[in-house]
């Protein structure tokens, strides 16, 4: 094995500085182009089989904030957003309740105090092909 | 020349490792999507030890940025917090609407009892318009003592007082050296005003001078000893037109409260000064008013009644009540539909009492949550004139001594 050079050492160090900046160089590109500071909120979520929701279940949901509703008509969705400020509802015995200005909804959304002045939000559900249920937050 | 390549390619890769490494060494972004704006902020990233300040105000929901303003994309400090409204308070007069404001947060319709800000805006604590009205009429710059000036214009389009507006007190128009010292000397007290030095007098302006009770809280359980940031502190002297420090330090309730040479009844020093006058006398109703007697109603009978009458009451049935909402935002009593509340003369519920089976009465302390239990004056050998009310009557008798 011969002698490495001086002139071969130093394009070795040459090659390698530059082989290596390119790739913290690329590196960093690459998190620059990939950043995305204002993404688009999730408006898709996928709940598993549906059959994990049986016929006259209510579930409450967590992410997003929901409550999944099984009746005879289907599957059906109520956001639990307040429809005052967007504060996430509690579930009580009478419906759901907002604990940042109190207002109250009835299990089927409709407003019972404000100060909200409109019914929870209906979500679309859907079942797929391979069964499974899909919630739609828009 | 390849021995200058070897050192640049050299250079540039140190440079390249160094900016990595600085780069890793910062706070790594904490993202948050308050959902009433749905838009991401980065304040977390170095703010996730703030307390929230209060639980009308979830973190989740409101963030930071849609009361405080700023950069909500910025990670830099300086970049951040450059368009911060009124700086750490956003509630300063001079930018509440911004901050606080919106139809359904706290500048919306006086049906739906959501005109907070007009209401604080036209109070007395605001407009100070009693104080400057007397000074003037007291050293002859007006004829009477009609209010004409507050510390900053305001108007009042649905005026229910005949006060519908007033004009922003200019001291550079008072030629009156008394009333120039007022200006200069007696100013330190309205809400919006920074107030005096001294850990005695600190509190913030705006809604935050009363409602913040500490380090970003907000709360409507207000101890007394946030009045006295500017209820308590010394006195006007109206011959040098001077303000008197008070000069002792008491360490008793009793001896601290309100002004020390006044005199007091057990309960007014047992209880905060919230326990007892209400929202539209301490934030106001909404009308520009002339002083602060034009406001403050509630006195002893409020509560006690008179020899010929007890105190008025309400039976809540409707779930819609204003003491229900009173009663989320400060948590102190369980009140359920049903309940029979005091009610003062003009209608408002004085939420945290209940009347009692056996016909007395039952206050818990807003801020110190501590129960009381009281009777009404009829039926005991008080010999008061039920048309002499004003509390100073009722000193004569029950006044502590101190």
């Amino acid at each position: 094995m011969s002698d490495l050079s001086r002139r071969d050492f130093l394009k070795l160090a040459r090659d390698g500085f530059l082989y290596l900046s390119s790739a913290l160089a690329l590196g960093g590109l690459l998190r620059f182009l990939d950043y995305e500071p204002n993404p688009a909120p999730k408006t898709e979520f996928d709940l598993g089989p549906a059959s994990n929701f049986p016929l006259g279940s209510r579930t409450l949901l967590s992410d997003p904030p929901a409550v999944l509703l099984h009746t005879e008509s289907g599957f059906s969705a109520l956001s639990l957003v307040c429809t005052h400020l967007g504060c996430g509802l509690e579930n009580n015995p009478d419906g759901f309740a907002c604990p940042c200005h109190g207002s109250r909804f009835d299990a089927d959304g409709n407003v019972l105090r404000g100060p909200a002045a409109k019914s929870l939000q209906s979500l679309n559900v859907e079942v797929t092909a391979e069964g499974n249920l899909k919630l739609f937050t828009a | 020349m390849k021995k200058i390549l070897t050192f640049a390619s050299g250079l540039l890769f140190l440079s390249l490792v160094f900016v990595s490494w600085m780069n890793s060494r910062g706070p790594k972004p904490v993202k948050l999507v308050p959902s009433l704006s749905d838009q991401p902020e980065y304040c977390i990233t170095c703010h996730a030890d703030v307390p929230e300040i209060s639980a009308s105000h979830p973190i989740e929901t409101f963030g930071c940025v849609s009361c405080h303003g700023g950069e909500r994309l910025a990670l830099d400090a300086d970049l951040a917090h450059s368009t911060m409204r009124g700086g750490a308070n956003p509630s300063d007069l001079s930018v509440v609407e911004a901050s606080c404001g919106g139809s359904n947060c706290h500048s919306g319709s006086e049906a739906d009892d959501r005109h907070h800000i007009q209401r604080v805006t036209t109070s007395i604590q605001s407009t100070y318009a009693g104080a400057i009205a007397n000074i003037r009429f007291t050293f002859g710059a007006q004829s009477d003592l009609t209010p004409l000036f507050g510390i900053n214009a305001i108007t009042d389009e649905n005026t229910q007082t005949g006060i519908a507006s007033l004009l922003a007190f200019d001291l550079s128009s008072e030629a009156n050296p008394s009333i120039q010292k007022f200006g200069e000397n007696c100013l330190t007290c309205h809400i919006n005003a920074t107030p005096r030095e001294g850990e005695d007098y600190a509190r913030q302006t705006g809604c935050a001078a009363c409602h913040s009770t500490g380090q970003h809280t907000f709360s409507t359980a207000i101890p007394y000893t946030q009045c006295n940031a500017c209820h308590n502190r010394g006195n006007y002297d109206l011959r040098t037109m001077t303000f008197t420090e008070r000069a002792d330090h008491p360490t008793q309730r009793m001896d601290d409260y309100y002004q020390p040479i006044a005199q007091f009844t057990q309960c007014e020093y047992t209880l905060d000064c919230v326990d007892c006058h209400t929202r539209s006398e301490v934030m106001g109703d909404g009308d520009i008013h002339a002083s602060q007697k034009d406001i403050q109603y509630v006195q002893c009978k409020t509560c006690h009644g008179t020899l010929t009458e007890l105190p008025l009451t309400k039976t809540l049935t409707d779930s819609n009540d204003i003491a229900f909402m009173m009663v989320l935002l400060d948590p102190v009593v369980d009140l359920k539909l049903g309940d029979t509340i005091i009610i003062t003369e003009k209608g408002e519920p004085l939420w945290n009492t209940r009347v009692l089976p056996n016909g007395t009465y039952e206050l818990i302390g807003k801020a110190t949550k501590q129960y009381f239990t009281f009777r009404p004056v009829m039926g005991t050998a008080c010999e008061q004139n039920p048309d002499e009310q004003e509390s100073h009557y009722c000193h004569e008798c029950h006044a502590v001594e101190r």
